[in-house]
């Protein structure tokens, strides 16, 4: 089993009166193990775009990706291959097969590689069907602890209203976890992005369609070393206060507040989806009432638990001062990822003010971006914004859009507008 | 093997920190003298809150209250008429305040000593002070006034050695700790005080003027003999420097003594200054205390308890202790010698 511990930063200090309390903890797995090793079993399933916009390179790649991600499917893992379009279709199993996910070996690798070889671009893009299949087939290996799927487009999901995906979203989440990718500048990104934020899953651009494959694998090896299948986060808070937010701020962020369910009167748990030897930290903000100068309590205990155990616990405290020397100092972990959540939001809501044709908003949203990614030190969404808008003043967030920004560039900002950098210690 | 100085709990070997109350076990804390007697604290720590359970990692489970430990707080009883609490109060990050309480037939021993702040171990010095005197005074035969000052006499030596033998070496200590003394036998309508330092021992009467039986031994009082105001001595910033004290650097450690003679009943009420700050003139800790035992009945830790929450409701600023015996008939109608000790008359109240 995985070691978790917690580290909490804080300034555990309220001046009189105060009664928000802020913490970044930070969660860290160790000796993990595999997903092989977890028991129960795993289930991979691997869902490629064959709309008949994938005609062309980016079919071939895409179906070169799937093969490469078959090879790295242990063996004994549970697995399927659909392929997607206004309908989804179970391309390995065959559709004809008795049943509809098998476990991995040598022999049905080589014949998925093989069913894979026969897909064929046709047909619009409903990406609902294309998750309510993935969860049918799941449903068949429920004694699998860990459920993973990798989805793959080039397009907008044009065939169906957006409320039907959004419905088949929300019907699923919590049975498996799913990683989306786009390639090419086709796609939405706000689509991938609710499938993947609710699905505890990635959601990322691929410029080329010869990376996929490099892609893919890289997904599948990651699913396959993480070998703690479903640990959640629960946050108790006293009687009395409120649970402002709770955040996932790194590696991205996530706000994950409205994902509680309920432990007890005073505890929430939140999913976290499946663990390897990583770190991940979460931002909480509790609602205390006041107490006086001299008081201390505890605000919070933040607690990894998996299959109801709980691992490990951090505990954030409020104490009441009156010396401001103290009370006034911001925590730097508590600042940098309020200004990296800020960076994330500023970005989206530039994007889409610049989509819209709301170029004033946009200068003012990506402005500010550029000011608060140099303030958190966060290098790659100062290159990523450079490339969609000029900056005169990075102190000031002084830009102006560019005229002629790619649009791939502007995904690519979109898509990576969640990822955080850690506080440099 | 290696005992909590402040709660009692045996702690595992290697161990940095006390388990059950959180205190650093260092490597020269003393382990038998300072074990806190508290026969009442139930096995499942309960909130003082909310009445809620205390969790393994010392807050509460339902409102997350800090536990305090026996050492932050406490509350001694020893017979219906005597009985005292001592409380960290709101600002102090420990209790250096400790009491020990006694009644040896009829006669009760009220003895409060205020480490030194901010010194390592005053709490230490303070607890083991305070209990070192008890017992001598404990032990003792029936007396007379002037051998019950001989022997808070030699209670003030006890204390004085207990604090030596508690902390240990004090080479290489720049401050060694230190804290104030005050000792009080109430035998019948007898009342000897005996104190070094700013710690204090009331006299109030059901009736009539009360008093304040001890003289502070503070850069205050000396304040007041040149004639400056009261309040406004006790209130500079200078006025809180003790000028006795307990401990390894202590010039003297010979206490002051004064006797009173109760002509009816009332309460001998000993406490230190985090509660007196709040409450200096006899007439109005009088006031307070007539106030609450109104408030909350007769019983004596039920009055302590009530001014310690009053007096932490005033910012708790200090550590905060008082103890209270109380003083009943038969009381006889001669007039006696109410003072032994000339340099300590009890200022007019």
């Amino acid at each position: 089993m995985a070691d978790f511990r917690t580290e909490v930063f804080q300034n555990e200090f309220l001046s009189d009166g105060a009664t928000d309390v802020h913490a970044i903890v930070t969660v860290t797995s160790s000796g993990a193990g595999t997903a092989a090793s977890s028991g129960g079993g795993v289930a991979e399933i691997v869902i490629i775009d064959t709309s008949g916009s994938m005609s062309g390179p980016n079919i071939e790649a895409a179906k070169y990706a799937a093969q490469v991600a078959v090879d790295q499917i242990a063996d004994g893992t549970w697995f399927a291959v659909i392929g997607g379009s206004h309908v989804a279709n179970r391309a390995f199993p065959y559709p004809n097969a008795p049943v509809a996910i098998v476990q991995m070996e040598p022999g049905a690798r080589e014949e998925a590689k093989r069913a894979i070889s026969f897909m064929r671009p046709s047909g619009g893009t409903a990406m609902s069907t294309w998750l309510r299949l993935a969860d049918a087939i799941f449903a068949m290996v429920p004694q699998a602890a860990q459920k993973h799927a990798i989805l793959l487009t080039d397009g907008r999901n044009e065939s169906e209203p957006r409320a039907e995906l959004s419905k088949a979203i929300s019907d699923v989440t919590g049975h498996f976890q799913c990683d989306a990718r786009g390639v090419g500048s086709s796609w939405e990104v706000a689509e991938l992005r609710e499938i993947a934020t609710a699905l505890l899953g990635t959601v990322d651009l691929i410029r080329n369609p010869a990376d996929i494959a490099e892609d893919f694998k890289a997904l599948v090896n990651e699913s396959m070393s993480k070998g703690v299948a479903d640990a959640e986060l629960r946050v108790w808070a006293p009687q009395g206060a409120q649970v402002l937010f709770v955040r996932r701020v790194a590696p991205t962020v996530e706000d994950i507040t409205s994902r509680r369910t309920e432990v007890n009167a005073l505890t929430g748990a939140f999913p976290t989806g499946a663990w390897g030897d990583e770190s991940r930290d979460y931002h909480v903000a509790i609602r205390v009432p006041s107490k006086p100068v001299g008081s201390e309590q505890l605000a919070a205990r933040v607690q990894i638990a998996v299959g109801g155990d709980v691992l490990a616990s951090g505990l954030v405290k409020a104490r009441w001062s009156d010396d401001s020397s103290l009370t006034a100092r911001i925590n730097p972990e508590v600042a940098h990822y309020t200004g990296q959540a800020e960076l994330a939001s500023v970005i989206q809501e530039g994007l889409a003010a610049k989509a819209s044709g709301d170029e004033a908003t946009a200068t003012v949203k990506l402005g500010r971006a550029v000011q608060l990614a140099a303030e958190t030190g966060n290098e790659e969404a100062t290159s990523r914004l450079r490339r969609v808008v000029e900056i005169d003043d990075e102190e000031k967030g002084t830009v102006r859009l560019k005229r002629n920004a790619d649009k791939l560039d502007e995904m690519a900002l979109d898509t990576a507008s969640t990822k955080t950098t850690r506080v440099r210690r | 093997m290696v005992t909590c100085p402040s709660c009692g709990t045996v702690a595992a070997d290697g161990s940095a920190f006390c388990e059950h109350c959180g205190t650093a076990l260092g490597a020269s804390a003393p382990a038998a003298v300072a074990v806190l007697e508290t026969p009442d604290e139930p096995a499942t720590p309960v909130c003082r809150s909310c009445g809620g359970t205390i969790a393994p990692d010392g807050y509460c489970e339902h409102c997350g209250e800090l536990a305090v430990s026996a050492r932050d707080h406490w509350t001694e009883l020893p017979s219906p008429l005597v009985g005292g609490v001592c409380d960290k109060g709101r600002r102090k990050s420990r209790n250096e305040d400790a009491m020990a309480l006694a009644v040896v037939g009829t006669t009760a021993v009220l003895v409060v000593c205020d480490g030194v702040s901010n010194i390592p171990d005053s709490d230490v010095a303070s607890l083991a002070a305070s209990r070192a005197a008890r017992d001598v005074l404990a032990t003792a035969e029936p007396q007379t006034v002037s051998s019950w000052s001989a022997l808070l006499i030699t209670a003030a030596a006890a204390a004085d050695q207990a604090i030596a033998d508690a902390v240990g070496d004090m080479t290489g200590r720049a401050e060694p700790p230190s804290c104030t003394f005050v000792a009080t036998v109430v035998d019948g309508p007898t009342v000897v005080a005996g104190w070094l330092g700013d710690s204090r021992a009331y006299w109030i009467p059901d009736e009539g003027d009360s008093h304040q039986i001890s003289v502070d031994d503070s850069a205050a009082n000396e304040m007041i003999a040149r004639g400056i105001p009261r309040a406004r001595a006790e209130a500079s910033r200078e006025g809180h420097a003790i000028t006795r004290w307990l401990g390894p650097d202590a010039e003297t450690v010979v206490p002051q003594t004064a006797t009173t003679r109760a002509q009816g009943p009332g309460w001998v009420l000993v406490v230190s200054d985090g509660l007196w700050n709040y409450c200096s003139e006899a007439a109005d800790v009088a006031d307070l205390l007539h106030r609450t035992a109104e408030k909350v009945g007769p019983s004596p830790d039920a009055i302590a308890g009530e001014l310690v929450r009053w007096a932490n409701e005033q910012g708790g600023h200090d550590n905060i202790t008082a103890a209270l015996a109380r003083v009943a008939a038969p009381f006889d109608t001669v007039q006696t010698e109410e003072t032994v000790s000339a340099q300590s008359a009890p200022p007019a109240a």
